[in-house]
C-alpha cells in the first residue's frame, strides 16, 4: 500500500516536472517584442483610429499561434513639434524597444534621429508619410494616386468642362503636396476644366465649411469642387446651407458622417453624385505586421520597394465609395471598374459614430507578398 | 540653522530650482536605468539645448522688466535662413556666411522689438506679440515648406559626443551649457549687471542715478534675439533641416523655464543659470512622463500638474518664510 502510494507520488512529480518543462519550452518558442509607437498629432479622429488599430493588431498578432510572438506596445502620442517627436523617439530607443513605428509630423527633421535608431539595431517603419532615410521602411498608401482617383472622377463626371475650385489640406505637409501633384497631373489632361479658386481648409471640417461658403458667395457659378478627407463633410454642409439653384459637383470622403449625409441627401435629390476614396487608418495595422515580420528575421523583397526614395511599400487603396459604377483609368491607361457600393456601405456605417473613417488593412498573407521567401 | 537655510535660499533663489532639478534627475534615473550613459545623456541634452538657449535669452528681458513673445518666431526665421543657406555640399565659408546672415537677421529682429519698446514706448507683451507675426511671416516666405538638408559632417559634429580620450566623451551640448554659465558669471562681474537689475527693479530710480535705461532695455531684446538665433543653430544642426514653424512651441516654455529658475516675472531679480536649470527641469518632466508608462490621454494633464507644482514651490516656500518670522 505504502509502496504503491510512493510510486504514485513519484509519477505525479514526474508529470508535474514534465508539464512544467512543456510550459517553459512553449514560452521559449514565443518571442516577445517591445514595439514603440511615435505619433505627434492627437487632435484628429483619423489618428485616434490609427492608435486603436495598433492596439487591436498587437493583440491579434500575439494571439496568432502561427506567429508565436508576444507584442508589447509603448505608445508615445501627443501634440508636439519635431523636437518633441525627436524626444519621443529617443526615449523609445533608450527604453530598448525592438522596433519603432512612427507617423512623422516632419518627414525631414526626424531622419537623423531615426537613422540613429536603425544604427542601434532597431527596426524602423514609417507609416502615412514617406521618409528618406538609411534603413527606414515606409508603409503608406500612394497619396498621389489617392488624389488622382477623385479628381479624375470629378473631371469625367463634369464631361471634361467647367469651372472648379480646389480645397486642400495643410500647405507644405508631405501628404498634401503629393496629393496636389496628383491633381495637377490629371487636370493637365482636361484643358476644358478651369481651376478658378484654390484655398486651404486645413483638414478641418469647420474651416472647410467656411472656405466653401466664401467660394459659393464669391463664385456662384462654379460647376465643381475638389476637396480631401477631413474637410468634405464641411464642404457639403456649406453647399446644403447655401442651397444654390444648381449644386456644384463635390468630391466627398470615406467617413461615416459623409456617407450618412450622402444617403440622406439622395432621398430629396436622387441625382446627387459624389465619391469617397478610402484613406485607411489601417495602414497602422499593415505597418505593424511588416515590423513584426522584420523582427522575426524576414527580409523585404527589393522588387516590392518603390517610391521617391526607393524604400516604400505601397499599401493598396482599399476601395472607393460610389453611388454608381464607374470605370477608373490610371496614368498608364489601365482601367478598373469600380462598383456601385453606397447602399451596402451605408448599411455598414449607419449606426457607427460620425467620426468613423472607413478602413482597410493588409492581411498577413498580403504582407507575406512583400517579403522574400522564408529561408 | 533653519533661519540660515532660509537666508541662503532668499539670497539665491535658483538654489531651490537646483534642488528641484536634483529631484527630477533622481525620479528620472529611478525610471530609466541608462540615463547617465553617454548615448542617452548626449541625446537628452542635445534635444534640450534649443530650449535652454531661448530661456537664457528670455532671462535678460524678464530681469529688465519686459517679456519677449517673439523668440519662437525669431527661432523659426533663423532656422529657415540656416536651412536654406547651407546646402548639402556647403563648405566652411558658406556655413560662416549663412551663420552671419542668420545672426544679422536675428539681431535686426531684436532691434525692432527694442525700438517698439523703448522709442515707441509700447508694452513689451504687445510689441513682441505683434512682431512675432512679422518674423513668422518672414520664415514662411523664406521656407514655405519644411525642407533643406545640411552636410552630414556638420550634423554629426553637433549630434555626436566629442571624444576627449578613447574612453571619455563629452556631449557637445554640455560644452555649450558650460560656456553659457561662464558667460553669465563674466557678465555679473561687469557694470552691465547692475544697470540691468536696477532698470528692472525701478526704471525711474535707475534713470535718476544716470543709468541709460532705454539702452539697457534695448540691449535685452538684442540678447534674447541673439540667443534665439543660437537656439535655431542648435536645432538646425540637430535635425539637419529647417521648418518654418520650428519655434511655434518654444516661446511660452521659455517663460516657464525662466520662472522655474527663480527669476521674478516683475523684473529686477533673476539668474540665467536658474533658467538653464528651469529648461532642464521642463525637459526631464517630458522624459519622466514618457518612462512612467502613463496612458497617453492623461499625459498632458500630468505634465501640466507637475509644472504647476514646480512653479508653486517657491510660493509655498515664501508662505513658510512669513510664518516662521
Amino acid at each position: 500500500m505504502q509502496g504503491k502510494s510512493r510510486l504514485m507520488s513519484v509519477l505525479m512529480i514526474a508529470i508535474v516536472v514534465f508539464s512544467l518543462g512543456l510550459v517553459t519550452v512553449s514560452a521559449q518558442d514565443e518571442q516577445s517584442f517591445v514595439i514603440g509607437i511615435s505619433n505627434s498629432f492627437v487632435s484628429s479622429e483619423w489618428r485616434t483610429q490609427m492608435i486603436q488599430n495598433f492596439q487591436d493588431t498587437a493583440q491579434e498578432l500575439s494571439e496568432n499561434p502561427d506567429l508565436g510572438v508576444e507584442i508589447e506596445l509603448v505608445i508615445e502620442s501627443k501634440d508636439t513639434d519635431a523636437a518633441g517627436q525627436e524626444q519621443q523617439i529617443q526615449n523609445l530607443v533608450n527604453r530598448g524597444v525592438d522596433a519603432i513605428i512612427v507617423n512623422p509630423g516632419d518627414a525631414e527633421a526626424l531622419r537623423l534621429a531615426l537613422e540613429d535608431a536603425v544604427a542601434a539595431g532597431i527596426v524602423v517603419v514609417s507609416i502615412d508619410q514617406e521618409i528618406d532615410g538609411e534603413g527606414i521602411v515606409n508603409v503608406v498608401i500612394d497619396q498621389t494616386e489617392w488624389a488622382r482617383i477623385s479628381i479624375r472622377w470629378l473631371a469625367e463626371t463634369l464631361g471634361g468642362e467647367g469651372d472648379i475650385v480646389l480645397i486642400e489640406g495643410f500647405v507644405g505637409h508631405p501628404a498634401n503636396t503629393a496629393r496636389m501633384n496628383g491633381v495637377e497631373e490629371v487636370l493637365a489632361e482636361y484643358p476644358g476644366i478651369n481651376v478658378v479658386g484654390r484655398e486651404t481648409g486645413s483638414w478641418d471640417q469647420a474651416t472647410g465649411q467656411q472656405v466653401m461658403s466664401d467660394f459659393l458667395a464669391s463664385l456662384p457659378n462654379i460647376d465643381g469642387v475638389w476637396t480631401q478627407d477631413g474637410m468634405a463633410t464641411g464642404v457639403l454642409t456649406a453647399i446644403q446651407t447655401a442651397n444654390p439653384a444648381e449644386w456644384p459637383l463635390a468630391t466627398g470622403e470615406a467617413r461615416a458622417s459623409y456617407v450618412q449625409n450622402w444617403n440622406a441627401i439622395l432621398e430629396e435629390r436622387p441625382d446627387f453624385k459624389s465619391i469617397g476614396v478610402v484613406n485607411p487608418p489601417g495602414v497602422a495595422t499593415s505597418g505593424l505586421m511588416v515590423a513584426v515580420e522584420l523582427l522575426l528575421g524576414r527580409e523585404i523583397d527589393p522588387e516590392q520597394l518603390g517610391g521617391p526614395y526607393g524604400n516604400t511599400l505601397y499599401v493598396p487603396i482599399p476601395y472607393v465609395v460610389l453611388g454608381e459604377e464607374w470605370t477608373y483609368t490610371n496614368m498608364d491607361g489601365e482601367e478598373t471598374v469600380l462598383p456601385s457600393n453606397l447602399e451596402e456601405i451605408y448599411t455598414e456605417v449607419a449606426e457607427l459614430p460620425e467620426s468613423y473613417t472607413l478602413d482597410g488593412e493588409l492581411t498577413l498573407e498580403e504582407v507575406e507578398a512583400f517579403l522574400l521567401p522564408a529561408s | 540653522m533653519n533661519n540660515r537655510a532660509v537666508q541662503l535660499l532668499n539670497r539665491n533663489p535658483y538654489l531651490l530650482s537646483l534642488l528641484l532639478l536634483i529631484i527630477m534627475v533622481v525620479i528620472n534615473r529611478a525610471l530609466q536605468d541608462n540615463l547617465f550613459e553617454i548615448g542617452p545623456l548626449n541625446g537628452n541634452l542635445r534635444v534640450f539645448t534649443p530650449a535652454i538657449l531661448v530661456a537664457v535669452g528670455q532671462t535678460f528681458v524678464v530681469i529688465a522688466g519686459g517679456v519677449d513673445l517673439s523668440v519662437g518666431a525669431i527661432l523659426s526665421m533663423t532656422n529657415a535662413i540656416l536651412a536654406t543657406q547651407i546646402p548639402q555640399d556647403a563648405t566652411g565659408d558658406v556655413f560662416v556666411r549663412a551663420l552671419a546672415l542668420a545672426i544679422g537677421a536675428g539681431l535686426l529682429a531684436g532691434a525692432l522689438n527694442g525700438f517698439g519698446v523703448t522709442v515707441l514706448r509700447l508694452q513689451p507683451i504687445v510689441t513682441t506679440y505683434a512682431t512675432s507675426f512679422i518674423f513668422a511671416g518672414v520664415a514662411l516666405r523664406i521656407l514655405p515648406e519644411p525642407g533643406g538638408r545640411l552636410p552630414r559632417e556638420l550634423t554629426s559634429f553637433w549630434r555626436n559626443p566629442l571624444a576627449v580620450s578613447p574612453d571619455f566623451a563629452l556631449p557637445m551640448s554640455l560644452i555649450v551649457i558650460g560656456l553659457l554659465i561662464l558667460f553669465w558669471v563674466v557678465l555679473t562681474n561687469i557694470r552691465y549687471r547692475q544697470n540691468l537689475f536696477a532698470t528692472g527693479s525701478n526704471a525711474e530710480a535707475a534713470y535718476s542715478t544716470g543709468i541709460r535705461v532705454n539702452w539697457v532695455k534695448f540691449s535685452t531684446y538684442l540678447f534674447s534675439a541673439f540667443f534665439a538665433t543660437l537656439a535655431a543653430l542648435a536645432l538646425t544642426l540637430g535635425t539637419g533641416t529647417g521648418n518654418p514653424r520650428a519655434g511655434d512651441q518654444m516661446t511660452l516654455p521659455s517663460v516657464v523655464a525662466v520662472v522655474l529658475g527663480g527669476t521674478r516675472l516683475a523684473g529686477g531679480q533673476g539668474n540665467a543659470v536658474g533658467s538653464i536649470i528651469g529648461a532642464l527641469i521642463l525637459g526631464l518632466i517630458g522624459n519622466i512622463i514618457s518612462f512612467a508608462n502613463l496612458d497617453s490621454w492623461v499625459r498632458p494633464l500630468v505634465d501640466a500638474l507637475i509644472i504647476i507644482a514646480a512653479l508653486a514651490i517657491p510660493g509655498i516656500f515664501g508662505v513658510m518664510r512669513r510664518l516662521t518670522r
